[in-house]
């Protein structure tokens, strides 16, 4: 677990840029593009589509209503493949492959392959949601898409997604960085877990209730070893690179990332607690749940503890990226200890079908990862096009409007889950008043959604006026 | 951690050992169940699906229904779904052995459709789908697109669904 240190710089920090754009971060352009330009317009079309689901438009709207497209529960389904599939595995294709090329000095001369699997990608995915849309899925959440879809996104993936993995073969120097084992790590767990579980719940199903507990298994692991861990890698890079700094307890950082995969593939039966499937499974994923609260805790050492010290958290609220990706780690750590808590079979049979699991859920894959990519892109899209942000208040707008929709909406589903399940839990309280008490909620949710779509609408304009305007070539100057 | 190869071993073993001990392991001990009498001597449940059910479980798919409606039976203690008489008994792993999708679902919304071919006065699906105001349930979408063929074959899926019959796995779980 020791690191060389041949370069003489401190423990817990990422290597120093030389303050130009670097043929390695040029050759990343085309490919970091693709990548980004495709998850910024497939996020603006989940927030329609989820503006659309929380005003319930679908029911309410007269040409809408008889139109099996906008059927709750196709866009929602949509909703949330376009989320996953469109912005998190792009954005993160993208950001795991800058930061390995950073951290590697790696130079990308087959930029076209990385271009060919973006592409690949995100035709499959076209061709997955269309299908939803027309009814066609399979009824398992996050698996939802034909299965013939499952092999071109899993070979679009290796050459999409791989890349990273051949940046950290090729690096230079023998000295590594937590960053750079996160980004290995969930680069080639996915196709592994995205595989096996389209061969045990779409090709070859497994008999009875073994389906269910294989999906479980494949949302906890895409959940964790994709989303988790890639958000991960960019909190370890960003927080010491920008302040300057290096981690505290560093040393503990290998500790965080083997229990953090060590622990999360078997968190995926924690989510069926009561369900027709053996107990041993059941407490299996609830003792899982409990012990990912080791990596959990090393992080908030990590990268809590020197955000604590030495003005960190007025710093970081200075800065563009590091306010997303400190509101990023916050979220991790929070995501961590309530999945812990809350996988109890006393807790979980309170919660249990209720909307506290999409709030966990949430708080995993936009409250961390996504706000990191968010803090991320700030600080990468300048390097590789030259260009400055053209408008400081659509930063504002985007911070505020992200942060405070987010926020509402997490109160929504886990107060408002919590207060669901405990009416639920008393047989007296009839079914109907149980879905009057939430309708409050329902409010909230919905200008949330209205809110978040208002902030990604910012974001993007401020990107794509950016990437537009930088006709300079990318090796031009940086600008920060 | 500089060696890819211990990096990319250790994670595959991450991945694998929970997939052995979890699935693999969940197939030997459950891919085995069939039909089987509660009773000695008595019928085999579960019920084999009408040819219509089979169709109805396609449109209840296609429409999203499992979005916001479960399939199970919680035992007493965990949580009150006995008790408000979504069953008579908790669900067993036997009750889904013959269904070629299981539909287990993870959010209530709507009610738990367990047992739903075990109602007594159940709610009238076709009224439900093309009017859901006028059958009480204002919360519910409208589904007036959905022909009359799909909307029978629906139903017949929803009148297959019962878990009333006696298990041999249900009265250990009690």
């Amino acid at each position: 677990m020791t690191q060389d240190n041949r370069s003489g710089r401190p423990q817990g920090r990422p290597p120093e840029g030389d303050g130009r754009v670097s043929r390695g971060e040029a050759s990343l352009r085309g490919p970091f593009l693709l990548f980004f330009v495709s998850a910024v317009v497939w996020l603006l079309a989940a927030s329609v589509l989820g503006v659309i689901a929380a005003l319930d438009l679908g029911s309410m709207v007269g040409v809408l209503r008889d139109c099996p497209w906008f059927t709750p529960g196709r866009i929602a389904t949509a909703q949330q493949d376009l989320f996953i599939y469109g912005w998190g595995f792009n954005a993160f294709f993208a950001l795991n492959l800058w930061l390995l090329a950073q951290l590697g000095r790696f130079e990308f001369r087959n930029g076209w392959l990385a271009q060919l699997g973006g592409v690949a990608w995100n035709l499959a995915l076209t061709y997955g949601v269309a299908r939803v849309f027309a009814g066609e899925m399979s009824g398992y959440r996050l698996l939802d898409f034909p299965r013939e879809v499952g092999p071109v996104l899993a070979v679009a993936f290796l050459l999409a997604g791989f890349w990273p993995i051949v940046a950290f073969a090729r690096r230079p120097t023998g000295h590594t960085f937590a960053s750079q084992w996160f980004v290995v790590g969930a680069s080639f767990a996915f196709p592994l877990i995205y595989l096996l579980a389209q061969l045990l719940v779409l090709w070859q199903p497994a008999s009875g209730v073994v389906q269910a507990i294989a999906h479980s298994w494949f949302v906890a692991n895409l959940l964790q070893l994709w989303f988790g861990a890639s958000a991960l890698a960019a909190i370890y890079y960003f927080l010491p690179k920008v302040l300057e700094r290096t981690l505290t307890g560093y040393y503990l950082a290998p500790v965080a990332f083997w229990t953090f995969f060590l622990f999360a593939g078997w968190t995926g039966p924690a989510a069926l607690v009561g369900s027709p499937v053996p107990l041993w499974l059941q407490s299996t994923g609830v003792v899982a749940a409990a012990m990912m609260l080791i990596p959990v805790i090393i992080v908030a050492i990590n990268i809590l503890g020197t955000l604590s010290s030495q003005g960190g958290w007025a710093r970081a609220w200075n800065d563009t990226t590091l306010r997303f990706v400190s509101f990023g780690a916050v979220a991790f750590t929070l995501a961590g200890v309530l999945g812990g808590v809350f996988a109890f079979r006393s807790m979980s049979a309170v919660v249990r079908f209720t909307s506290f699991a999409t709030g966990l859920e949430q708080l995993l894959v936009y409250g961390c990862a996504s706000m990191v990519v968010f803090g991320a892109s700030y600080f990468i899209l300048p390097r590789l096009t030259g260009a400055l942000w053209p408008s400081a208040k659509l930063v504002h707008v985007h911070f505020w409007a992200t942060a405070l929709g987010f926020i509402s909406a997490l109160v929504a589903w886990l107060v408002g889950g919590w207060q669901n399940g405990q009416l639920l839990a008393n047989p007296a309280v009839a079914y109907a008043d149980v879905l009057r008490a939430g309708s409050s909620w329902c409010l909230v949710l919905k200008i949330s959604a209205v809110l978040v779509l208002v902030g990604h609408v910012a974001f993007a304009l401020n990107a794509f006026g950016m990437i537009l305007k930088s006709s300079a070539p990318a090796d031009s100057g940086r600008h920060d | 951690m500089k060696n890819l190869n211990t990096l990319l071993a250790g994670v595959f073993l991450a991945v694998a050992l929970p997939f052995g001990a979890l699935l693999l392991s969940g197939q030997s001990q459950l891919g085995g169940l069939g039909r089987a009498a509660g009773e000695e001597g008595g019928a085999l449940f579960p019920s084999r699906e009408p040819g219509l059910a089979i169709q109805g479980r396609a449109v209840y798919v296609s429409l999203g229904c499992v979005n916001c409606h479960t399939q199970q039976v919680r035992p007493a203690g965990q949580g009150s779904d006995i008790a408000r008489g979504l069953g008579v008994r908790p669900s067993v792993a036997r009750d889904y052995a013959l269904q070629p999708q299981v539909l287990l679902g993870e959010r209530r919304l709507g009610p738990d459709l367990a047992n739903y071919g075990a109602r007594t006065s159940p709610i009238n699906v076709e009224t439900l789908l093309t009017d859901p105001a006028s059958s009480g349930a204002v919360w519910h979408p409208s589904y007036r697109f959905v022909d009359a063929a799909q909307r029978t074959a629906l139903v017949a899926y929803l009148k297959s669904l019962r878990q009333d019959y006696p298990s041999p796995e249900a009265k250990l779980k009690k």
